[in-house]
């Protein structure tokens, strides 16, 4: 171990970057505004002035620092592998114990409690239907009113339903759960104790909270089969447990995380064949940050999807949609203008429909008008199950 | 330095640009302390992001009115410190200066803003069959302004020149606040070549806010050969010998043993890793001659004990550029820190200097890969270190002198593309004589009378060593 | 002072007061690496001499070679050749010039290597200087492969159709009626492009046209009444006329820029007198 200051970012970690800029146009604050102190390189200079070179936490700072999607956009693109997410995670922890109270603690707290979710969603539900809340401008989805009862039919993989996704798109689970029963295996579903994955905790620097969250989901999904999850942001953090979390059981658990479309890419064979409801959509696939950077598994997604639909693919390197699990809500600005260039992007490409395989960017993007699925849905709808 | 809201400066800069366009914060400052180079903590006084010449030009005369150097910045990708303030000047960011102004496919002429990234353009440019020529390895960051700046190079200029050639004319805010364009967009004046002048002086003769650039046209035909040799000898000698042989590729390019170790590691490019050195070779054109040339390149090659793999599809070509960009990033599985030098030697010296290069760094117990253009000579030997070990900048830089003095002693010069700036400023006299500086500074005094804009570079009668050496501090104090 | 090369453009930017000191630059080919592709030769050195010298190897520079004209002389006047379409800008030929100030001093500018960013490009600032601000004592040039062959093409087809239909023509020139085009490179890639140039009503002749006296750039056609011929150099901003034109007045910012270069580089006024470059 290293010796930690004031920060608390590892400081072989710190050192790491060489400041040779490469990163920039890959992060899309930097993208958007220009500025050095809304890039990586920035950001990571700014962690050194105040770790190494004392320099007070201020409002720049802290501006430098929330501004900061987390979509990790950064990391594929350095040369020099800096570890950009794992330093920002200690930061926004740091910030956090300084700030002591934050309202967030309270509104991750009711994540990980499903029966509270599904009520306040469903008052939500209510609300938005009276139109007493501004749905558009908080960036929230419409949701459904009643939720469709999933039911488990087998052991052979999990199926990792996750919290706000599980609230508001259910009817999403169960289109990945038919596409990976199509595949021949039967599906466990994890009980209420696997209700949320952490990431929004951890990526605002409450780590305590997070570890609590990752105790009772990797209670929840035990044995030894593999756990197919269809949120990209969810994955991430779970494939992180055994690093975070630092235990041979955590690690053990992460090794059996896997996107559902790598699992699905690795059945090819036993995929059933296209039906006759095929459409001639052309569809733009959308790679989650969270699939693209943090998993690296984006590929999947498309090789799946290609089977059932004319896929493109976008010209911009998988920059951010800006969405970036709570970011949206609380960067509205720089999000809106992060998205205006993923709609750039997803004009050019002249697609029908954009497939997101992570529940924020398809909040995130649908607000702006563009039609977004999950790739599954899509493909549950184009699969044949009779023939 | 202090500076508040009410300070007169701060008052004059906020009456051309909004306030959040002028940032004052001492983490902003210190964020613009560094560039790319190895300089760091420079001390950058109110930070600009103007958005069009007219707020540049407010830019230029509140800093004049105010006895304030200026310190043009584009993506800070700059090997050199060219952009590292000294002495709190404005810095003025083009970064926000980012679009395409327009593009005449006819004439093949583009204006665009100093800001734009150089593959941005590229990428517009590509529904016209047309690119801009110079690819530096930056290319996905640095800025046109940036690379006019330093007049940048990349692998696919060895045919069709660096960037000066490919610059039409630009326009320019001058210390005096004055906008002129320099040069001509259609082709040709009577007069001083200014834009000649003006391109690669690293922000000392004022701030580029437009530039039109010359677009070429993408070749019908390509041929990639990864040519690999037992000795760094037979690789160097085949370079001069497909110079000799009247072929002048679109690139040559050479990698020594560490590296594509190093790269086979990182991408698996397929690189041969018991070889002792390879070299890409890329002709194109119209595809009798790139046939012609590239059998003949590939008959030197084995002539001299090389074996050849020609790419045979785009994906194949692709893969070998992947490994040779890939260079910076296996470097970084090595040691963490790394310091990137650039000087030119004559094509038939290649051999010899790499040698020397070779023992010099032995000497100084340090490592050392080697990925250069070498089609005209121009090395990149990359010193290998860890910044922590006590003591390793002190040998770090004395190998870089010894290279440099290498590199001179067989008729060669410092900088091939990246430019003086700080880092090689204090080495000047040893390539140009007192005159040959005067008559730089003359230039630089008629553009510039005053020496307001990026004071301290390039030429060695500025700033002190001391100076430099005063880099590693952060500005103090609270700005408000 | 001035320096008389070949006397081809003598009064080219303006006539020499009677009493001028008349010099001339030594003369003769330096060294020669053909293996490099560099060449450093006097500046009085004859461009038709340079270019037999650099055949010898099958090397050339991107110089015009005229009769009697000399390397110094060709980069003072700093005129491309008909050929910069394709082959490149004169100001970018040259690597190295070594130079006499006005103080007497000798000053290189630039360095001898084919690649170089040490410093201020002061060698650049020389092209079209007509000497006033230094005089050109010895060059080093960059060569090129002569080409294994080359043609002639001349029809009444449209210029701009025929540079976007070619790849990289090395010249092509327009009177109003005719097109020329000028190709070089390989023998097979010379012949599928002058197909292509047949194909839009070119023949192949055996050169180009004789060139009116003056230069002017493609901007000056356009001010004024057209009187006499021209010929414009499609691509390369350049035109020869028959009749002189007036020349379109210059940015006064730019005009600026020319005089405090001249009081800079020779405060005196002694380097080519009566010469403005603005003026050639
Ligand atoms: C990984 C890596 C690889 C590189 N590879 C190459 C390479 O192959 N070839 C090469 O040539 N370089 C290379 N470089 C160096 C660097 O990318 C180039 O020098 C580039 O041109 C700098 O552009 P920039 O926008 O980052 O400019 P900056 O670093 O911001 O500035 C560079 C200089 O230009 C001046 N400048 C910038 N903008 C303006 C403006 N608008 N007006 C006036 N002056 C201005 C600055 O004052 C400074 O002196 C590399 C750098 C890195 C980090
Ligand atoms: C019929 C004709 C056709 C032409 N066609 C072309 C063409 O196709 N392409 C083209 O590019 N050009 C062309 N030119 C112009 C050509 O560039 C010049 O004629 C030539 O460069 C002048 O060289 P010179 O040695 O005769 O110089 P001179 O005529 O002797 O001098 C010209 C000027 O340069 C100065 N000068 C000469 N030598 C030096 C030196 N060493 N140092 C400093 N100053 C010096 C002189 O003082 C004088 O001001 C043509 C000219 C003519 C007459
Ligand atoms: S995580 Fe995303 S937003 Fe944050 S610095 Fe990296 S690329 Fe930028
Ligand atoms: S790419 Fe990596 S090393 Fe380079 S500036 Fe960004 S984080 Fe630092």
């Amino acid at each position: 171990m290293t010796a930690k200051k004031s920060l608390g970012i590892d400081t072989e970690e710190l050192a790491s970057c060489v400041s040779c800029g490469l990163c920039l146009p890959h992060c899309p604050t930097f993208r958007v505004t220009g500025e050095e102190w809304a890039s990586p390189r920035g950001r990571i200079s700014a962690m050194r002035q105040v770790q190494d070179h004392g320099l007070a936490v201020d409002e720049s700072f802290l501006a430098s620092m929330d501004s900061c999607v987390q979509c990790r956009g950064c990391e594929p693109a350095c040369p020099s592998g800096v570890p950009f997410g794992s330093m920002m995670e200690a930061t926004q922890a740091e910030l956090a114990r300084r700030r002591r109270v934050d309202w967030r603690q309270w509104g991750f707290w009711v994540l990980g409690h499903r029966w509270l979710l599904n009520l306040l969603s469903r008052s939500l539900a209510v609300v938005q239907r009276l139109r007493l809340v501004p749905s558009k401008r908080l960036g929230l989805p419409k949701i459904p009113l009643v939720q469709e009862r999933l039911r488990a039919t087998g052991n052979d993989v999990w199926l990792f339903t996750g919290c706000v996704m599980d609230a508001w798109q259910r009817s999403t689970h169960a289109s990945v759960k038919r596409v990976v029963e199509s595949a021949g295996a039967g599906v466990a579903l994890p009980g209420p104790g696997a209700a949320c994955c952490g990431a929004l905790s951890l990526h605002a620097g409450l780590e305590d909270h997070a570890h609590a969250l990752a105790a009772r989901t990797m209670k929840a999904l035990e044995g030894s089969a593999p756990i197919l999850v269809d949120s990209a942001g969810c994955g991430a953090v779970l494939k992180e447990y055994g690093k975070h979390m630092g235990t041979p059981e955590a690690v053990a658990f992460s090794e059996r995380v896997m996107d559902v479309h790598e699992w699905l890419a690795a059945q090819a064979d036993q995929l059933p064949s296209v039906g006759e409801r095929r459409r001639d959509v052309t569809v733009a696939v959308h790679d989650p940050c969270h699939l693209r950077h943090v998993q690296r598994a984006h590929q999947p997604v498309a090789d799946v999807l290609s089977r059932y639909a004319t896929v493109v693919t976008l010209d911009d390197e998988g920059l951010c949609c800006g969405a970036g699990g709570a970011y949206a809500a609380m960067q509205p600005e720089l999000a809106a203008s992060i998205r205006d260039r993923k709609l750039e992007a997803i004009n050019r490409s002249g697609a029908d429909i954009v497939a997101s395989a992570n529940p924020g960017c398809t909040i995130h993007l649908a607000n702006a008008g563009v039609v977004v699925r999950h790739p599954l849905e899509i493909v549950d709808e184009v699969i044949d199950y009779d023939g | 330095m202090k500076f508040r809201k009410a300070d007169p400066l701060m008052r004059d800069l906020r009456r051309v640009l909004p306030s959040d366009r002028v940032r004052v914060a001492p983490l902003e400052r210190s964020i613009m302390g560094r560039d790319a180079s190895i300089f760091e903590g420079g001390r950058a006084g109110p930070v600009c992001f103007p958005i069009s010449t007219e707020e540049v030009q407010g830019c230029v005369d509140a800093a004049r009115r105010h006895g304030r150097a200026v310190v043009p910045r584009g993506a800070g990708t700059g090997l050199a410190g060219g952009a590292v303030p000294l002495e709190e000047p404005v810095v003025v960011v083009a970064t926000k200066m980012n679009r395409l102004l327009s593009v005449d496919a006819e004439q093949r002429v583009a204006w665009v803003q100093p800001g734009m990234i150089n593959l941005d353009l590229s990428r517009a440019l590509a529904p016209f069959g047309l690119h801009f020529a110079p690819d530096p390895s930056s290319q996905q960051v640095c800025s046109l302004g940036g690379n006019v700046g330093t007049n940048a190079g990349g692998p696919h200029c060895l045919a069709l020149g660096v960037t000066s050639a490919h610059v039409l004319a630009a326009e320019v805010v001058l210390m005096s606040g004055e906008s002129v364009v320099l040069g001509d967009a259609g082709g040709w004046t009577p007069g001083l070549d200014l834009r000649g002048a003006y391109v690669g002086s690293e922000g000392m003769l004022g701030v580029t806010t437009a530039i039109a650039v010359r677009l070429t046209r993408n070749p019908p035909a390509v041929e990639t050969l990864l040519l690999a040799f037992d000795s760094v000898d037979a690789a160097a000698q085949t370079v001069s010998a497909v110079i000799a042989d009247g072929i002048v590729p679109a690139a040559i390019e050479m990698m020594d043993k560490n590296i594509i170790w190093a790269v086979e590691n990182f991408v698996g490019a397929g690189f041969p890793t018991d070889a002792a050195a390879v070299v890409i070779v890329e002709v194109d054109g119209l595809p009798g001659g790139v046939a012609a040339e590239a059998d003949r390149v590939a008959e030197l090659a084995v002539e001299r004990g090389g074996s050849v793999r020609r790419a045979t599809d785009d994906e194949e070509r692709a893969l070998i550029w992947k490994g040779r960009k890939s260079a910076f990033g296996a470097i970084a599985q090595i040691k963490p820190n790394y310091y990137l030098h650039d000087t030119v030697v004559p094509r038939t010296r290649l051999a010899e200097v790499m040698n020397q290069v070779y023992e010099i760094v032995d000497e100084h117990d340090l490592q050392v890969m080697n990925v250069f253009h070498a089609g005209d000579g121009n090395l990149h030997p990359l010193l290998l270190y860890d910044g922590r070990e006590p003591g390793i900048m002190d040998r770090v830089h004395a190998a870089g002198s010894a290279i440099i003095e290498a590199s001179l002693a067989v008729g060669g010069v410092l900088s091939g593309e990246h430019g003086i700036g700080i880092e090689k400023r204090d080495f000047m006299p040893l390539m140009f004589s007192e005159a040959d500086l005067d008559a730089q500074a003359r230039l630089r005094r008629a553009f510039d009378p005053e020496e307001m804009a990026n004071p301290g570079k390039v030429l060695p009668t500025g700033a002190s060593c001391a100076d430099v050496k005063a880099l590693d501090n952060i500005p103090e104090g609270v700005w408000g | 002072m001035a320096v008389v090369g070949g006397r081809t453009q003598w009064e080219i930017g303006g006539q020499c007061p009677e009493e001028t000191r008349l010099v001339r630059a030594p003369a003769g080919v330096r060294a020669f690496d053909p293996a490099d592709m560099t060449i450093r030769v006097g500046a009085g050195t004859p461009v038709e001499e340079l270019d037999a010298a650099l055949a010898e190897a099958g090397q050339r520079a991107n110089l015009p070679v005229l009769p009697g004209a000399t390397v110094g002389g060709v980069l003072a006047v700093g005129r491309d050749d008909l050929h910069a379409l394709g082959r490149g800008r004169l100001r970018d030929a040259r690597l190295e010039v070594v130079y006499v100030g006005d103080d007497g001093r000798l000053v290189t500018a630039g360095g001898p290597t084919v690649k170089n960013v040490s410093g201020f490009d002061l060698c650049r600032l020389l092209a079209g200087s007509l000497g006033t601000l230094g005089l050109l004592g010895e060059v080093i040039l960059r060569t090129w492969p002569r080409p294994a062959a080359q043609q002639w093409l001349a029809g009444p087809c449209d210029p701009v159709e025929l540079r976007r239909s070619m790849y990289w023509p090395s010249s092509i020139l327009w009177d109003g009626e005719i097109t020329w085009v000028h190709l070089e490179g390989h023998e097979s890639d010379v012949k599928s492009e002058a197909e292509l140039a047949r194909s839009l009503g070119c023949e192949p002749t055996d050169g180009p046209p004789s060139l009116p006296a003056y230069r002017v750039s493609t901007g000056a056609l356009e001010v004024g009444q057209p009187t006499g011929s021209y010929l414009v150099q499609i691509g390369t901003g350049m035109a020869y006329v028959s009749e002189p034109r007036p020349i379109p007045d210059a940015d006064p910012a730019v005009v600026a820029l020319h005089q405090r270069l001249k009081s800079e580089f020779d405060p005196r006024g002694r380097l080519n007198p009566g010469r403005d470059p603005l003026a050639g």
